[in-house]
């Protein structure tokens, strides 16, 4: 088991308490390609901030590769979030100032990883996600779908075992959603990662292997979708939005 | 924490990316190590200027200077006229050993001294080469006079600058002419360049100075004394020298010890404290302001630092979100803020140093400087040393700010 959550409960403060996760009981194996959908407001991006340890939870227990995950120190925290998770965000999260390549090399930068193998390693990723041409080019001159797939390099640069995706397609048209979904596929089925995509489109949850629902800050139907017709997208072709 | 290029690219990059801010910030710093460097060389150089008057002085010199009583004493009327002789200095010195120099020194005014056709009025002197304790020559050429002049009243001189200048307007080594004056040729055998304001019976510079004896022989003034010139050995007060001497020569002269008139005393001590004082208050002056501007600098870098900070939330949440701890985070901004105040004040130092530089050069005559106005090395590391530590101070406070941002306020604030 690697992600094991046993009745977590989250609660912000900020002026009139709101609780958001009620009690959620969650167990995800490695793997995995799953999907975390529900409306806004459900507590999805909480729930995915708590397993990407960006935040903590009030109550309850959360376990990762079998360690309880509480109370961490900050510095505990950056560590697991370097070298286990991988993060990718709707809105990319690239720094603006820095290169792709440089934007890449960022998490072997925290790492601790000499110059040269970090910019060797950036290359490698960049090649693989065709951006080789892209490499000394600022993110406002890319396009979205390249954004993204620089945030995934960067993703994956560290050999994560867990890969979290914040609405990953949110800011992209259906041609290059679909892509970066069969990229995150691609990751899932040849290196094994273990890929937990937030989502509220259905489209994009029915590209995954696993469809879990969350409402109201529990989790409601877990679906298994290995066939990819859970929720057939609006349109007759079946293809995103 | 590791200190490598990749450092200080990052530094760099976010230094660079809003110059105009950068610049702006840095200028607070770079005026404030400006201000007080080139306050502390001004302050140093007002009072190498102030000092000027004083060359060549000693700082604990006295002179003692015989006037009419100002009351009746021992069945003497009041108003009489007495005068020193080369025996009260014998008696001065085997009565008070406090005493380590004492001098007499005896002058005519308003003499025309004479060379061809160049002429200018000028006090004599007759002294002992011993005066030179007092009122230390600054020989441009030949020497000062030697006891050789002393005993065999060889018609030598020692010119004072003013007197050169007039005499000699082509310049040059002047010693083995001659000049004249009250009938007399005197054969110059130095030049005295000091020129301090300060003086005993004229400015050195507006003195000629001939051997004591010859003087004597020369305006008949006997074994009279005009003035007595002392200094007091290290770490005995001038003043409580004088107030002896005065008791000794009244019991010799017959003037009541009580008489405040019958005899001067001048005390360079006093001289010496009042501009010692005045310059304390100015240099604490100096710190005030030069120190209150830098930390005014080191304010505003704090401030803009800040609102730096608050811009980039959502930067800095990213890298904590993929892995920089926070002290990574904390160390990058302390970096940052210590790199802007390193290379402002390095430049504040730099111009401070220039307009020094530019001070003396308009401070030096004749090639020799009056005043120096230039900081020296280790003023120069301290401010260093100051901006360093104001640089992380500046820091600290944007920095707890920066360490407080977690991973997930930087995805809440897009």
């Amino acid at each position: 088991m690697l992600i094991e959550l046993k009745d977590v409960n989250k609660t912000y403060n900020n002026g009139q308490p709101l609780h958001v996760l009620k009690g959620v009981n969650l167990s995800i194996e490695r793997g995995e390609f799953v999907s975390i959908m529900g409306a806004s407001g459900s507590g999805k991006s909480t729930l995915l901030n708590i397993l990407g340890i960006l935040d903590n939870y009030d109550s309850g227990e959360y376990f990762l590769n079998g360690k309880l995950i509480k109370g961490l120190s900050e510095r505990a925290a950056a560590e697991y979030r370097n070298h286990t998770i991988g993060f990718i965000f709707q809105s990319f999260n690239l720094i603006q100032f820095k290169t792709a390549i440089e934007n890449i090399e960022l998490p072997l930068f925290y790492r601790g990883t000499n110059r040269h193998t970090r910019h060797n390693l950036a290359m490698e990723y960049l090649e693989r996600l065709g951006l080789t041409d892209w490499a000394g080019h600022f993110p406002n001159e890319m396009s979205g779908g390249q954004k993204q797939r620089v945030a995934i390099a960067r993703a994956l640069i560290t050999h994560p075992q867990i890969i979290l995706a914040d609405e990953p397609t949110g800011a992209l048209d259906s041609k290059t959603s679909l892509e970066v979904m069969e990229l995150l596929k691609k990751m899932n089925k040849e290196e094994n990662i273990t890929i937990i995509v937030v989502t509220h489109e259905s489209g994009v949850a029915n590209e995954t292997d696993k469809i879990i629902h969350i409402k109201d800050g529990v989790i409601g139907s877990i679906e298994e979708n290995l066939r990819h017709d859970a929720s057939p997208f609006g349109g007759a072709d079946g293809i995103m939005k | 924490m590791r200190f490598d290029t990749d450092r200080f690219r990052e530094i760099g990059n976010t230094l660079t990316r809003n110059k105009s801010r950068s610049f702006l910030t840095g200028f607070g710093i770079f005026w404030g190590i400006f201000m007080l460097l080139a306050l502390i060389g001004a302050g140093q150089g007002l009072k190498d200027l102030l000092g000027k008057n004083f060359e060549g002085f000693a700082s604990n010199a006295g002179l003692i200077i015989p006037r009419p009583t100002s009351k009746p004493y021992k069945g003497f009327k009041r108003d009489r006229e007495w005068s020193m002789t080369t025996e009260d200095i014998s008696i001065l010195k085997n009565s008070i050993p406090e005493i380590d120099v004492a001098t007499p020194l005896n002058s005519k005014w308003g003499k025309t001294i004479i060379r061809d056709k160049y002429k200018i009025e000028a006090s004599v002197k007759g002294l002992r080469p011993d005066y030179a304790m007092i009122e230390s020559p600054h020989m441009k050429y030949g020497r000062y006079l030697n006891e050789m002049d002393i005993l065999q009243y060889k018609k030598v001189c020692v010119l004072g600058k003013k007197i050169y200048k007039t005499l000699f307007p082509e310049g040059g080594d002047p010693c083995g002419s001659f000049v004249r004056f009250d009938g007399l040729y005197y054969e110059i055998v130095g030049v005295d360049y000091s020129s301090g304001n300060m003086s005993v019976n004229g400015r050195a510079d507006m003195a000629v100075s001939i051997p004591l004896s010859l003087f004597r022989k020369t305006y008949n003034s006997g074994n009279k004394v005009d003035i007595i010139c002392i200094t007091a050995k290290s770490g005995i007060r001038v003043s409580e020298i004088l107030d002896k001497a005065k008791k000794v020569l009244a019991r010799k002269h017959y003037f009541d010890p009580g008489d405040s008139n019958a005899c001067m005393v001048l005390n360079t001590e006093s001289f010496f404290m009042i501009v010692n004082s005045l310059f304390k208050g100015v240099n604490i002056l100096v710190f005030l302001v030069g120190l209150g501007t830098l930390f005014a600098g080191a304010i505003g870098v704090s401030n803009i630092m800040m609102v730096t900070v608050k811009e980039r939330t959502v930067e800095i949440g990213i890298r904590r979100a993929i892995g920089a701890t926070p002290k990574m985070i904390l160390s990058q901004i302390v970096s940052e803020s210590i790199v802007l105040t390193m290379i402002a004040g390095a430049i504040g130092i730099v111009f401070s140093v220039a307009i020094l530089a530019m001070a003396e050069l308009a401070a030096t005559t004749d090639g020799m400087l009056t005043a120096h106005f230039q900081i020296g090395f280790w003023t120069a590391i301290v401010a260093v040393l100051i901006l360093t530590a104001l640089g992380v101070l500046a820091g600290m406070a944007p920095a707890a700010r920066a360490m407080k941002i977690k991973p997930v306020d930087a995805m809440r604030d897009e």
